[in-house]
């Protein structure tokens, strides 16, 4: 092999369109196009953390003429809510136990469905069957919650009313089957998703013990999933107590704590439901108008919470599935 | 625990689990079946010619001559009620006779000045009329047979005087002969209750003050000022209802003191002497052909406006109302959401700050949907409009954003899973021959991801077309006109649904109708929902490479 017989040829070089170096304007122009783009882009998708404070700050605001001038003891602690009255009292204590017993009472009956439908979903049915019976449950979840309501009023209510002698159809009960239903889509998909994604070898393990099916969910898949199916709850409930053409339409609107506590067929009032109905009658920047405010702020609050919960708890449960 | 009882309880709760679904199954069956049968008869139902009378007169729809045609045959058939109510009246109803003999006795006061007759023939002449015009009223009000048969012999005694004939104090002698014909078969002691009774059935076959009836207002009678009384029943399911209340009595008694009020059904022929029974039959059986049920296809439900409170007419405006707001809000939350999608999955360089978002969407998504409705009100309407200029008014702008800000992690969240689920390689092709990340996006992974994207606009469409709460307080109203602009108020489906629930009592009477709003809704929804499952499974089996 001579070395020096090999030549080496070269292509010539392409014709570059254009200067392959750019000139220092094209290159500061390049540069502050990318990060204004950036710039704009990230604060196009601010929008959300915007409209989130928004909310707050001009729900708060409205409410502040009425924090100020009414006695917040008043608000929260009395249970006569009479805000057309010569001297009005403002007192939302039944309003928000009212609210919270309907979405309790939800829950009740939620959250043992909604686990077992999540454990149907996940543990017992092959993967094409799911695939049928999850469009099912996102159907439900999809009917408007006017929908709801219209069914609750006009075919259970009277049906309720004949059937169980109830003196009223639209009772604490009726809010709280069809806010149950409401709620039983956000459940089941929240249990299912950390239900599944604990991965085989759990199951195999108890399995190989000599477990039953029965006996490897409740004493092994269920314990291990427990943060998921809390925050399962937890957002069913904040489904719940945020719903209102539901509870306005099927809870009968009666501002009173049940007595019996466990008397489901009383008539409740919930805070959406309060802030619902009487929002059209009052006059700005009436109290009236204020403590129907200061019921949003508190829903807020609730939300806010509750929201705060269900991530920490959908955290612990992504950390103990082992993803990341 | 024995091996057995382990197996059957581990049955148990896999049979548990199951009926867990079939329940939800169930549930789900129960609340659509029934609403979507009742609702889809708003569309499809036998209509009887009434309502095709009220179509041709409010909307303009049909053949003019047919309907006259059919008309005159119904008309041919109704006759026979009208003669029979009337024949029976003329010897029950004795406040509308004295009325009408205190008429005639004008008018042939009238009749008398017109004549120009000397002024002592003129005063006889009236004397004699109030005489026998007195003693028929008395002979009205009389309960004893033989008192009337008296009293209007007398009258009669008049009827051969030369100086009445073929005057209208003729009149007089015809009402108390026919007078005397129906008081002879009936039991007088009766009037009263028998007038009241009457008043009852002509309720339920013409109309009432308040309620229309099975076969609407009689011929030449004039036009009552509410729609919905010039028409009789219209559909042939409320003509049956109709027709029940016409031939039986329901009454809430107390069979036993303390007990709960029972219902009891007795027949209101009953309630009539056998000189008005026939009557009860001859509608029983001839009811069709009186009202000529037919099937028809109302399909301009969807587009007609509603006439008297939803009692006719359709939900055009409604669901004009529900598309404008949707679209609007479209406009607004399809790029705030892409944007929003693109930058989370692209530029998700810095820690904090993308937390910081990733909150705000939660906590977005988790804010009830009255609290956007308060939130729509301060903001929107009393602060932004005032800001730019606009009156602070509930419209149609103010509802969008309001549902666009609702709708916003909907879209988020579904781009930018749609966006995610992008393989990697197709991107790390485009970047490596030399595409900026921008051009990648635009041209490679938006493309890619596009029929994901979709599906969240669909989501979103759907969610901003059922949501109620919110447009409360920020642009929905229950009755209004079609609107000319987005600064004006509107219609909806949704709110529309909630208002013919809760409230007015006219629409129970219409339940077809009521039904009908809310199916509209829910059918829009459903199959708007339906795509977007259809839609993404085909997605993602397609980037999945089946």
């Amino acid at each position: 092999m001579n070395d020096a017989n090999l030549t080496l040829t070269l292509a010539p070089a392409a014709e570059a369109p254009r200067p392959l170096a750019l000139t220092p304007a094209q290159d500061l122009r390049g540069y502050l196009g990318a990060h204004l783009g950036r710039a704009l882009l990230f604060f196009i998708t601010f929008t959300s953390v915007l409209a989130v404070l928004l909310i707050l700050v001009f729900v708060v605001v409205r409410s502040v003429g009425f924090l100020s001038q009414s006695s917040l003891t008043e608000f929260i602690a009395s249970q006569s809510w009479r805000p057309t009255a010569e001297e009005p009292v403002f007192g939302a204590l039944a309003i928000i136990a009212g609210s919270l017993y309907v979405s309790f009472a939800a829950l009740v009956f939620a959250v043992p469905l909604g686990i077992l439908a999540a454990v149907f979903l996940s543990d017992i049915i092959s993967w094409k069957v799911r695939n049928v019976v999850k469009p099912l449950v996102e159907i439900l979840a999809a009917i408007p919650s006017v929908a709801y309501g219209f069914f609750a009023v006009v075919v259970l209510a009277p049906w309720m009313q004949n059937q169980f002698g109830f003196s009223t159809g639209t009772n604490a009960l009726n809010a709280a089957l069809i806010l149950a239903i409401m709620a039983l889509p956000t459940i089941i998909s929240v249990s299912e998703d950390s239900i599944s994604a604990l991965g085989r070898e759990l199951r195999e393990a108890s399995y190989s013990c000599g477990a039953t099916r029965l006996e490897t969910i409740v004493r092994a898949v269920i314990p291990a999933a427990h943060s998921g199916i809390i925050a399962a709850a937890v957002l069913g409930m904040m489904r719940a107590i945020g719903e209102t053409m539901v509870v306005w339409m099927a809870s009968g609107n009666a501002p009173q704590i049940p007595h019996p506590w466990w008397d489901l067929a009383q008539s409740v009032r919930t805070l959406t439901a309060t802030i619902a109905g009487e929002m059209g009658e009052t006059p700005e920047a009436s109290l009236h108008r204020g403590a129907l405010f200061a019921m949003g702020v508190l829903l807020l609050l609730m939300t806010f919470g509750m929201n705060v919960i269900s991530e920490y708890f959908l955290t612990r449960a992504k950390k103990a599935s082992g993803r990341t | 625990m024995n091996l057995s009882v382990r197996g059957k309880l581990d049955r148990v709760f896999t049979a548990a689990t199951g009926l867990s679904v079939v329940l939800l199954t169930l549930v789900l069956v129960a609340i659509l079946g029934p609403m979507v049968y009742r609702g889809s008869s708003a569309v499809f139902f036998q209509g009887t010619v009434e309502f095709r009378k009220m179509q041709r007169n409010l909307f303009g729809r049909g053949d003019e001559q047919l309907l006259h045609a059919e008309v005159a045959e119904t008309e041919e058939f109704r006759r026979q009620v009208y003669d029979m109510i009337d024949g029976f009246k003329k010897g029950v109803d004795v406040e509308a006779m004295s009325e009408q003999a205190r008429e005639i006795h004008r008018q042939f006061g009238q009749e008398l000045r017109d004549k120009n007759l000397p002024a002592d023939q003129y005063t006889k002449l009236r004397e004699l009329t109030r005489q026998i015009r007195d003693k028929l009223d008395s002979a009205f009000h009389s309960q004893d047979i033989d008192e009337i048969q008296r009293m209007v012999a007398e009258v009669l005694k008049n009827a051969d005087n030369p100086q009445l004939k073929d005057t209208s104090a003729e009149k007089l002698f015809a009402i108390a002969r026919q007078f005397l014909q129906a008081a002879r078969q009936i039991d007088l002691s009766k009037h009263h209750e028998y007038a009241a009774a009457l008043r009852e059935v002509e309720g339920i076959l013409f109309h009432s003050e308040t309620l229309p009836g099975l076969l609407g207002p009689r011929p030449g009678e004039p036009a009552a000022p509410l729609v919905m009384l010039r028409y009789g029943a219209t559909r042939w399911d409320q003509a049956q209802a109709l027709l029940d209340r016409f031939l039986w009595v329901q009454e809430w008694v107390e069979e036993k003191p303390g007990h709960p009020l029972v219902m009891k059904r007795r027949v209101r022929a009953e309630s009539f002497p056998p000189s008005l029974r026939p009557l009860f039959a001859y509608v029983e059986q001839n009811a069709g052909k009186m009202l000529r049920p037919q099937r028809t296809v109302y399909w301009q439900f969807l587009i007609d406006d509603n006439v008297n409170s939803h009692y006719f007419g359709g939900i055009g405006p409604e669901i004009l109302g529900t598309m404008l707001i949707t679209v609007i809000g479209m406009l607004f939350v399809i790029p705030l959401g892409i944007i929003s999608a693109a930058y989370l999955v692209e530029c998700s360089s810095d820690g904090w700050t993308m937390r910081i978002i990733r909150m705000g969407i939660n906590t977005l998504a988790g804010v009830p949907s009255i609290v956007f409705g308060l939130f729509g009100l301060a903001f929107f309407v009393l602060f932004l409009f005032p800001l730019l200029g606009f009156e602070p008014k509930p419209c149609i702008l103010a509802a969008s954003m309001t549902l666009a800000v609702l709708t916003l992690p909907v879209m988020i969240r579904a781009s930018e899973e749609a966006i995610r689920a992008v393989p990697p390689s197709y991107k790390e092709g485009s970047l490596a021959l030399g595409a900026s990340r921008f051009h990648t996006f635009l041209a490679v992974t938006f493309p890619a991801a596009l029929p994901g994207i979709l599906t969240g606009v669909i989501l979103s469409l759907s969610r901003i077309a059922g949501e109620t709460a919110p447009i409360l307080f920020t642009g929905a109203v229950s009755l209004g006109a079609v609107p000319h602009s987005v600064f004006a108020p509107t219609r909806t489906l949704s709110y529309g649904s909630y208002d013919m629930a809760v409230g007015d009592r006219l629409a129970m009477m219409v339940p077809h109708n009521q039904y009908g709003m809310v199916v509209a809704l829910m059918m829009l929804i459903l199959i708007l929902n339906a795509a977007a499952i259809l839609l993404r499974s085909r997605v993602f089996k397609k980037l999945r490479g089946q």
